[in-house]
């Protein structure tokens, strides 16, 4: 390379970082010039996060050097926030002050006496927001604010000290379209004032249209950096997933008997349907799904962040009511958007976030994991039936194979793993036909998820019609069919067998029917 | 769906069907914490005068002293471990029998001057009561208002109503229906005594035992973790502040029956005292912990303590400092007993 050195805005070189047994990043070199752009690409777990880290301070790597603007933090000191302004997808606004005094927080401008020179603040946030086409919302509260208005002022905070470089981590969370294509503008307008941009992103389309260039990281490495008009999604695709299919075919030949165990379908064709849904329609966030599954299919629901397939499964579980469309349970039309006539119809529901929605902290597990059919457990007057309860906590401990000390428990002090089985054994308690999950596996580890995917067979083959709404591969693997969904419709429907390339491009809105020939 | 697998992870000691696990009568212990603490201000007030450790006086005066404060945290325990509070339930103790004298008493002395019967007037008082409920509930479940501002203004309201209705004045010489609760005695026991006890194991077991109590306990822990399991979170609100209303309706007529007469200020200043006794016997302000068992504890201590106070010649304009100084005394030693019964359990 014939550039010098100072001509990066950062050079990193050789990074390393391990915890424990789990290597991280295993060796990343990553060079972006002043006033590119470059987009970071890896599926979970490829070291982005870890990356992301070391660039603003926050994880110190174990070896290789970290230049920011030709000043080299070093591994011990990292290269802090202050020259590398990031903005996270979760907004860390504080909603009911104004636009200038978030910008300003906790770096007010002051006159003599220590008091806050409001004057000064607001000229500086003008000043700051100006540059994007927002001068006038500066007196404005946040909460009031539009979402692409908020994300402004959250970049302008973050460049309001002077950094040079500015890391987006999934900016267009919560964006609809016009307020994508509006960021994006403003994003091009700070790059032709010298603004370097690290963008990180699971939606290829977005990183065709910001940046300039690409580097995708996988297992810990950074596997390529090349040109964004050298690429194309397919071919980002390939470098994301890359030997990672073919390693898992070779560990299915290994082992034929455990993989079959997983993937052994029950033939359901002829099965009566257990679930149909027509033209459900949610807000701006679903329209118009049609689908049916039939008793004894495991069918998984996936996509994008925000493309609907978390808001198809909490509407047939009617935690969210439809705009429009019915949905039938075993052939009996249902109202929607109560989680008791769910119950009551058939269905069983493990809600997104176990810690948010999942089980009451300071509750027992018999009483985590019955809560759904308290009316079932009443004895003649009216009370709850201790013995029938401990009973029926037994047969779903054992269906889900929970390891705790007892009925009596508090379910807090479970591992990970054991607080999401109480969650699905509160689903299973009803004896659902339909049993819907949300991210049944999310931190949990490998043991634990063995022994959930194995009971979700056993379900299945017991007549349970078993959706699974997942963004992990794993998860989907077991199911019979998967049902993509992109930006709030179904895109398409894959069977079994598929290889991962298929999915990462499927979800990405490409048809994996007609990009598999790549 | 049984797999053989399971039944060894489990301990020895919860085995199937009714045996219980030697960790269920810790947690049921932990809600005696306060045991050893009314030991203590019982011996203490032994020593501080003899009049304290008879019979009679703890029946007679602490029991009875405690009773309205009892039916109060019991309504005000229910709301708080669905994990909101009222203030106004003082209010309600104070605006329920006034109401109903009110309706009862000729107009010569006061009174509206419909002169109803006094049952007809208790029924309006608990529908009025009932209402007062409703309404917080709707306000706070339904339009998302905050739990402390609308009960205040409930609270200041209500207050209101009452000097309004009253005009400031005292009603005495109440027909019978409005004193037998105050005069009527059980087996020499103040029949107050046996309300408060009987509301408080009815409380426990419905709380304990009952679906419904379960759902309250789920809401005031993970509200959203209970709507996800199919509780009506909404109708469980307003349930909650009616009951508190209707039970804070019953505990004006104790203090009316008790007091055989009915003042503008009743009830005034009772909330704090209400509070520190829940939160006292554990019951969390955040929601979905604590035990009527516990509650009882709480009320049991502070009805000791302010009899020692008034029988051990504290000087009366000195007794709400110390009674102040005790509580706070109180709440810390709750707060470390309570992490030290938690890593037990």
């Amino acid at each position: 390379m014939t550039v010098s050195a100072a001509d990066f805005a950062i050079n990193i070189q050789g990074v390393r970082k391990e915890y424990g047994p789990t290597v991280a990043l295993a060796g990343v070199s990553l060079q972006v010039r002043r006033g590119e752009s470059r987009a970071l690409l890896g599926r979970n777990g490829a070291g982005k996060s870890t990356l992301i880290g070391v660039l603003t301070g926050l994880v110190n790597p174990d070896q290789g050097t970290v230049e920011v603007h030709g000043t080299e933090g070093g591994p011990a000191e990292g290269a802090g926030s202050s020259t590398i302004a990031c903005v996270y997808q979760k907004s860390t606004l504080v909603p009911d002050l104004t636009a200038a005094e978030n910008i300003s927080l906790g770096d007010y401008p002051t006159k003599s006496g220590g008091r806050v020179d409001w004057a000064a603040m607001r000229v500086r946030a003008r000043k700051l927001l100006a540059d994007w086409g927002f001068e006038h919302i500066a007196d404005r509260t946040v909460a009031d604010l539009e979402p692409v208005e908020r994300k402004v002022v959250e970049i302008c905070r973050a460049l309001a000290r002077g950094p040079k470089i500015l890391l987006l981590d999934e900016p267009t969370a919560g964006l609809d379209e016009g307020g994508c294509q509006q960021l994006f503008r403003q994003i091009a307008v700070a790059r032709s004032r010298g603004v370097s941009l690290i963008y990180v992103s699971h939606h290829l389309n977005e990183v065709f249209q910001v940046c300039d260039s690409v580097t995708v990281l996988r297992d810990g490495r950074d596997i390529a950096t090349e040109l964004i008009a050298d690429l194309t999604v397919q071919k980002i695709v390939d470098l994301m997933v890359g030997q990672a299919a073919e390693r898992a075919e070779a560990e299915e030949a290994a082992d034929p008997e455990h993989a079959a165990a997983l993937t052994a379908s029950v033939d359901s064709s002829d099965a009566a349907v257990a679930i149909s849904v027509t033209g459900l329609k949610v807000g701006d966030r679903i329209n118009g799904v049609d689908l049916q599954i039939r008793r004894g299919e495991c069918v998984g629901f996936t996509g994008l962040d925000g493309a609907g397939h978390v808001q198809l499964a909490e509407a047939m579980a009617g935690l969210v009511a439809p705009t429009s469309g019915t949905i039938e349970v075993n052939g009996k039309k249902i109202r929607g958007g109560s989680i008791r006539e769910c119950i009551d119809a058939g269905i069983g529901f493990a809600p997104e976030d176990r810690h948010i929605s999942g089980f009451v902290p300071g509750m027992s597990n018999e009483e985590n994991s019955t809560m759904t059919v308290l009316e079932r457990l009443r004895n003649k007057i009216g009370f709850i039936n201790g013995a029938r309860r401990v009973k029926q906590y037994h047969t779903l401990a054992s269906a889900w194979s929970i390891k705790a000390a007892g009925p009596t428990q508090s379910t807090e002090e479970l591992s990970g793993g054991n607080q999401q089985k109480v969650v699905l054994a509160r689903a299973l308690a009803s004896d659902p036909t339909v049993l819907i999950l949300i991210h049944p596996t999310a931190g949990v580890d490998v043991t634990a998820q063995e022994s959930i995917y194995r009971t979700l067979k056993e379900l299945a083959q017991a007549g349970c019609a078993v959706v699974i709404c997942s963004a992990d591969d794993v998860d989907l693997e077991i199911c019979d069919r998967v049902i993509v969904m992109f930006k709030g419709e179904k895109h398409e429907e894959i069977p079994r067998g598929w290889d991962e390339r298929t999915l990462v491009a499927s979800v990405q809105g490409h048809l994996a029917t007609s990009g598999s020939n790549t | 769906m049984t797999t053989t697998t399971t039944v060894g992870a489990e301990t020895p000691g919860a085995g199937p069907k009714t045996r219980r696990s030697p960790l269920d009568r810790v947690s049921w212990l932990r809600e005696l914490v306060l045991l050893p603490v009314i030991v203590i201000a019982i011996i203490i007030g032994a020593i501080l005068t003899p009049r304290f450790l008879t019979v009679n006086n703890l029946v007679n005066n602490v029991l009875v002293v405690s009773a309205v404060l009892g039916m109060v945290v019991i309504a005000e325990s229910i709301i708080l471990i669905s994990g909101y509070f009222d203030l106004s339930l003082e209010s309600v103790v104070g605006l329920g029998p006034m109401l109903a004298v009110w309706l009862v008493m000729p107009a010569t002395v006061g009174g509206l001057g419909w002169e109803l019967s006094p049952i007809l007037a208790i029924v309006i008082m608990f529908v009025v009561c009932a209402a007062i409920g409703l309404f917080n509930g709707f306000m706070i479940g339904k339009l998302a208002l905050n739990a402390f501002m609308v009960t205040l203004a409930m609270l200041i309201l209500l207050r209101g109503i009452t000097l309004g209705i009253s005009g400031g004045q005292t009603f005495s010489s109440l027909p019978f229906l409005f004193r037998v609760l105050g005069s009527a005695k059980l087996l020499g026991i103040s029949v107050q005594v046996w309300i408060v006890v009987v509301a408080f194991i009815l409380a426990a077991v419905f709380m304990r035992h009952h679906p419904t109590g379960r759902r309250i306990y789920a809401m005031g822990g993970n509200p959203a973790a209970a709507r996800a399991a199919g509780v009506n979170t909404l109708r469980l609100t307003i349930g909650v502040f009616v009951v508190g209303a209707l039970i804070a309706g019953v505990a004006g007529l104790m203090l009316t029956g008790r007091i055989a007469s009915v003042t503008a200020n009743q009830g005034d200043g009772m909330i704090f005292t209400v509070f520190a006794a829940a939160v006292i016997g554990g019951i969390s302000l955040n929601g979905g912990r604590g035990t009527m068992l516990g509650a009882a504890t709480g009320v049991l201590l502070l009805g000791i303590i302010q009899n020692i106070l008034t029988l051990s010649n504290v000087p009366s304009f000195w007794i709400n400092a110390v009674y102040g100084v005790i509580i706070l005394g109180a709440l810390v030693f709750g707060q470390l007993t309570s992490k030290r019964g938690k890593r037990a359990g």
